[in-house]
């Protein structure tokens, strides 16, 4: 599952439609839309909303370590070599106020422009604020909240800053339908960028299959195993299976046997490691 | 659903640079063999090797370089369930974290949060404190435990510098271990008396099935052959030796094969190491890796340290002993 945090209406909006979410129905502090593959929030602007939404989302919907995480919006630029439009992933974020930086791990492989993302917790105006004292390639006011939140869920390499620069820190007047407009243009490489995501979740995925657990869930509770001989269950499982594709039918056969002591048990554990050594 | 080459960024794509040491010679000399990677400032190398939740399984597949500046302590007393080989004063030391190659037996994966590798530039402040304790005892130090630095030779020249660092002190023993094919890396150095080249030497099958990337046996016997004939003192290291079907076939091939090529006479020592792993780093291995032989094999626990029970362990030492003593004088294994 993927789940995508973006500050404003106006930047959810092209996701939404690309991904063809649908409002959740829900009495929340945020609005969320979800697919049968995505799920976003939006925060509303600032750090603290960042990070409340993002641990909402993933707390609601159960995140696990399979699923990834984006906070996409835009962005401005302090680096003139970036344009308007260019889609940004970031590989540090740094919170101004603390200095604190944040590092995704850079391991899927994606066809957008690097940079470091400082966020601030005021609008950064040129003029207003002097610019030797901004450290990241863009500026924005979520970044960093969101990144410390989807920290205490998911892996590094699964929590994403997508940036998409809208101005050079001029105070420009922020338009909706712009906005959605840098979006919606850059969705394709997203998506490409998901996919490497998925694609690597898929490969390396590691651990028993739901059915192996239910197998040993079975085992441990019908043979009385005790804490221990049920976690050596499932590593004689695994050693198992590092050698066969499949688990041994015989294995089955102990599905079927209750027993009424711990001793009984043990005798079968005993047979059953005989079986899969 | 990508291939596994075209959803991953490239090994090395990111070198992570501590504050402090843009300026050291090393770490230019590093950036200098990696123009394309991004270069990111970061304050503690820890920032980023320490991460939490980070997956080594995944990160091995897209390694990225980290340079820093190693503070604190910097040697440690050699661990007990590593040979010492006779020598007092048995010191390791770690120039570098994590290793180009992915054993799958590798305590590494287990050791240390990430895959990702750290190279430590301050050198200069490594041969100090070993200078400072060879002013009170002669000092037997590893260099080459937490990485195989001659494989990372040419990323950054740190066996030829601890060579030469050590070269002509008396009371310095150096053993740089690896499995590499990458002598010719320090071939143009005179050999020093002081310093121990070890490899590791595993079955054919072994390095096929379990030690991904690493070059295969018949190099690393043309490396040995050559530094022998340089006149380096080698060390051959039968360790870890593993348990498997048809092991004893693999060793009795392993140690012929050797021995044909290898002027048995010429060896410095040997070493057996029937394969054993800390507890806490086999546990952090098996919930995070796939079904693998290695790791979920049912050893058993004595003191901290998983191995093979009593019965196994006692066939592979007997079994290597008796191999390997055909070739080396008895006093010259080591056995563990
Ligand atoms: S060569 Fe040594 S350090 Fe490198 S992965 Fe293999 S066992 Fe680990």
């Amino acid at each position: 599952m993927f789940y995508i945090v973006t500050a404003y209406h106006a930047e959810a909006k092209p996701i939404i439609e690309y991904f063809g979410l649908k409002k959740v129905v829900k009495n929340s502090r945020f609005q969320v839309f979800a697919g049968e593959e995505v799920a976003l929030v939006e925060s509303g602007p600032g750090v603290v909303a960042s990070a409340c939404a993002t641990s909402f989302l993933l707390a609601e919907f159960e995140a696990t370590d399979r699923d990834a995480v984006l906070n996409i919006g835009i962005a401005g630029a302090k680096n003139i070599n970036l344009k308007k439009g260019d889609a940004i992933l970031c590989h540090k974020i740094i919170y101004h106020d603390t200095k604190r930086a944040f590092y995704p791990d850079m391991i899927a492989r994606h066809d957008m422009k690097e940079g470091v993302l400082e966020t601030f917790d005021f609008p950064v105006i040129k003029g207003n604020f002097p610019e030797d004292r901004i450290e990241g390639d863009a500026v924005d006011m979520e970044g960093a909240g969101f990144f410390e939140a989807a920290s205490f869920f998911l892996p590094p390499h699964k929590v994403h800053c997508i940036k998409v620069i809208h101005d050079y820190l001029e105070g420009v007047r922020v338009e909706p339908s712009f906005v959605s407009d840098l979006i919606r243009k850059n969705l394709p490489l997203i998506e490409g960028f998901m996919s490497s995501l998925e694609s690597i979740d898929y490969l390396f995925s590691v651990g028993l299959s739901g059915k192996e657990k239910e197998i040993i869930d079975k085992l441990a509770g019908n043979l009385k195993l005790t804490f221990t001989m049920t976690h050596q269950l499932k590593n004689l499982i695994l050693f198992y299976l590092s050698k066969h594709e499949r688990l041994p039918g015989e294995l089955y056969d102990f599905l079927n046997v209750r027993v009424n002591s711990k001793s009984e048990g043990k005798i079968y554990f005993e047979r059953i490691k005989k079986l899969l050594c | 659903m990508k291939g596994l080459k075209s959803c991953f960024v490239k090994s090395f794509s990111h070198i992570y640079v501590e504050e402090g040491i843009e300026e050291n010679p090393l770490t230019k000399e590093i950036l200098k063999k990696f123009p394309k990677a991004l270069k990111v400032r970061i304050k503690h190398y820890k920032d980023v090797f320490c991460r939490p939740r980070q997956n080594f399984f995944v990160q091995e597949s897209s390694r990225k370089l980290i340079l820093a500046a190693k503070k604190g302590e910097l040697l440690y007393r050699g661990p007990d369930i590593c040979h010492d080989f006779g020598n007092e004063n048995f010191y390791y030391t770690s120039p570098a974290l994590n290793c180009i190659y992915s054993c799958d037996y590798c305590y590494l994966k287990g050791m240390h949060p990430s895959a990702n590798l750290v190279i430590f530039v301050n050198v200069e402040d490594y041969f100090k404190e070993v200078e400072d304790i060879l002013k009170q005892k002669p000092l037997y130090l590893c260099i080459s435990y937490d990485t195989d630095l001659l494989a990372i030779e040419g990323i950054i020249a740190l066996s030829a510098m601890w060579i030469e660092f050590a070269r002509g002190k008396e009371d310095l023993k150096l053993e740089i271990r690896t499995k590499s094919a990458n002598y010719s890396a320090i071939s143009y150095l005179v050999p020093a008396s002081n310093v121990i080249l070890a490899w590791t030497l595993s079955p054919t099958e072994v390095i096929k099935k379990y030690e991904k990337n690493t070059p295969p046996l018949e190099l690393r016997l043309k490396n040995i052959i050559r530094a022998i004939g340089d006149g380096w003192k080698v060390r051959l290291c039968f360790d870890p030796v593993l348990y498997f079907e048809n092991w004893e076939t693999a060793y009795e091939n392993l140690i012929s094969r050797t021995f044909s090529m290898i002027p048995a006479d010429k060896v410095n020592d040997a070493s057996i190491g029937v394969f054993r792993i800390p507890r806490d780093y086999l546990k952090r291995m098996r919930k995070n890796f796939p079904p693998s032989e290695i790791i979920h094999y049912p050893y058993i626990e004595t003191g901290g340290v998983y191995t093979y029970d009593e019965e196994v362990k006692g066939k592979i030492i007997e079994k290597l002993w008796s191999l390997l003593k055909k070739h080396i004088p008895e006093d010259k294994i080591f056995i563990l």
